[in-house]
């Protein structure tokens, strides 16, 4: 009888009720973020476990394809990584003695407050936006390991992005090569300021723009891009990439270069996550 | 409600495959929109309630998973369900090219929205890169998954109905 009755309502006013479901939750939850934040949580509780288990069986299924790989081309392999190995032993011993040197060097100079030892957490990626429109990724430490909304992520290359949103278990980071991220990074060794753009269309092409250059600056080939001591979300120091090529902008006030990003951003599995988060000041 | 299980089952494993599965280990992935597909599917054999409904929380899941804000994604689910909810008086069940046809328009239709909403709107005019860079091999890449689940869907649909007869005979 009641689903009798529930097959009558016509599909247009059913319409008219769930647009207006829809606006009103949009409305919502851009002007009050926080009201909507529960029922994010509730859904995630239920999805990021299923995701997480699907992205084990993901892996799983990987390595399995990964064994019929040919075994000859694996021996071979071993066979030079061994002597490569020998080799590398014996560089060691030299390496660690220069450091030793470098080290006590820092400590002359004081540059270890330059290059502070940031505590970090590794981290999972579980996954991905694949509308091919964002760069976004879920990791799986959240509020509980210490991770907060403004935490630098990054991979062993170098930076990867910020978390932008944190639950529990799991925090959503978008990355620096998405279409809205902006940092500020420094150039070279004299740090001349700029703002690296986040682009789909130029991160295609594989490089970002560095824009907002002083006309002055000195920028070549090769100089190396960092996040700079002045913005206001990402931590000092961390690479971001390399300067390919640098060009004066028609307004005769600005430089902008082209930088190649340290980071490949189509193999990541696994990131670590800074867990000190940037001073903030309130004006 | 067995119709409801089984297209919530649906749902969810759709968005598993979509958020993991097809982009693993690829942050700039790109995956077919299994979600849209089901949406679609639905929408044409069920009608117009059904293709809207499933959008609904199709879309929930989408806001709540890849957007920032909840709701327009919801809505944009929904439109594309109760419009492709008007073939309905088309459907035939051996018919593939169909459900092809109107998935491509609706991925356009879909994907175009999100570039107005998210892209136009900061100035980023270069229509034709986003064109053949990001909306052409998504729509590709919906269209071939599109024949191969819609099959899977349409049996699905067969088998419920089944489901149902029986119960009414009993």
């Amino acid at each position: 009888m009641k689903l009798e009755r529930k097959k009558d309502v016509s599909p247009k006013y059913l319409l008219i009720v769930l647009s207006v479901i829809c606006i009103a939750l949009t409305v919502i939850s851009a002007f009050f973020p926080d009201a909507v934040k529960p029922i994010k949580e509730f859904t995630g509780k239920f999805m990021t476990p299923l995701q997480e288990g699907a992205n084990d069986v993901g892996s799983w299924f990987d390595d399995k394809v990964q064994v019929f790989g040919d075994v000859k081309e694996l021996k071979k392999e071993n066979e030079e990584l061994k002597k490569e190995l020998t080799q590398y032993q014996n560089d060691l011993g030299k390496q660690e003695a220069e450091l030793a040197e470098l080290q006590t060097l820092r400590d002359l100079y004081d540059l270890d407050e330059m290059y502070p030892d940031y505590k970090k957490t590794a981290a999972r990626i579980f996954s991905v936006n694949s509308s091919g429109w964002f760069n976004e990724f879920y990791i799986n430490k959240g509020l509980n390991d210490d991770v907060y909304e403004g935490c630098n992520v990054i991979c062993d290359e170098g930076l990867l992005g910020i978390v932008v949103e944190s639950y529990d278990d799991y925090a959503k980071v978008r990355a620096i090569i998405d279409d809205r991220a902006n940092v500020t990074a420094e150039i070279g060794s004299a740090g001349y300021l700029c703002n690296v753009e986040g682009s789909l269309q130029n991160m295609d092409n594989g490089y970002l723009l560095a824009t907002d250059i002083d006309k002055n600056a000195i920028v070549t080939e090769g100089d190396k891009v960092i996040t700079s001591s002045v913005s206001d979300r990402y931590l000092y120091g961390i690479t971001i990439g390399y300067v390919t090529s640098v060009e004066q902008d028609p307004n005769n006030l600005t430089q902008t270069a082209r930088i190649t990003l340290t980071v490949n951003f189509s193999d990541i599995k696994d990131v670590l996550v800074i867990l000190d988060r940037k001073q903030e000041v309130n004006y | 409600m067995r119709r409801i299980i089984s297209i919530f089952i649906l749902i969810i494993l759709s968005f598993l495959l979509q958020s993991v599965l097809f982009s693993f280990q690829n942050v700039r992935g790109i995956a077919p929109n299994l979600l849209l597909i089901l949406t679609m599917s639905f929408g044409i054999m069920r009608g117009r309630r059904e293709g809207m409904l499933t959008g609904f929380f199709c879309g929930f899941l989408y806001d709540i998973f890849f957007g920032t804000l909840i709701g327009p994604y919801m809505f944009l689910f929904m439109i594309i369900g109760y419009l492709n909810g008007a073939f309905h008086k088309e459907f035939l069940m051996e018919d593939v090219m169909m459900p092809v046809i109107i998935i491509i328009v609706d991925e356009l239709f879909f994907n175009f929205v999100i570039y107005i909403a998210t892209f136009l709107l900061r100035n980023r005019t270069n229509l034709f890169f986003y064109l053949t860079h990001v909306m052409l091999p998504q729509m590709l890449f919906t269209a071939l998954a599109t024949i191969i689940i819609y099959r899977f869907y349409v049996w699905i649909n067969k088998y419920l109905k089944k489901k149902v007869e029986e119960n009414e005979v009993v």
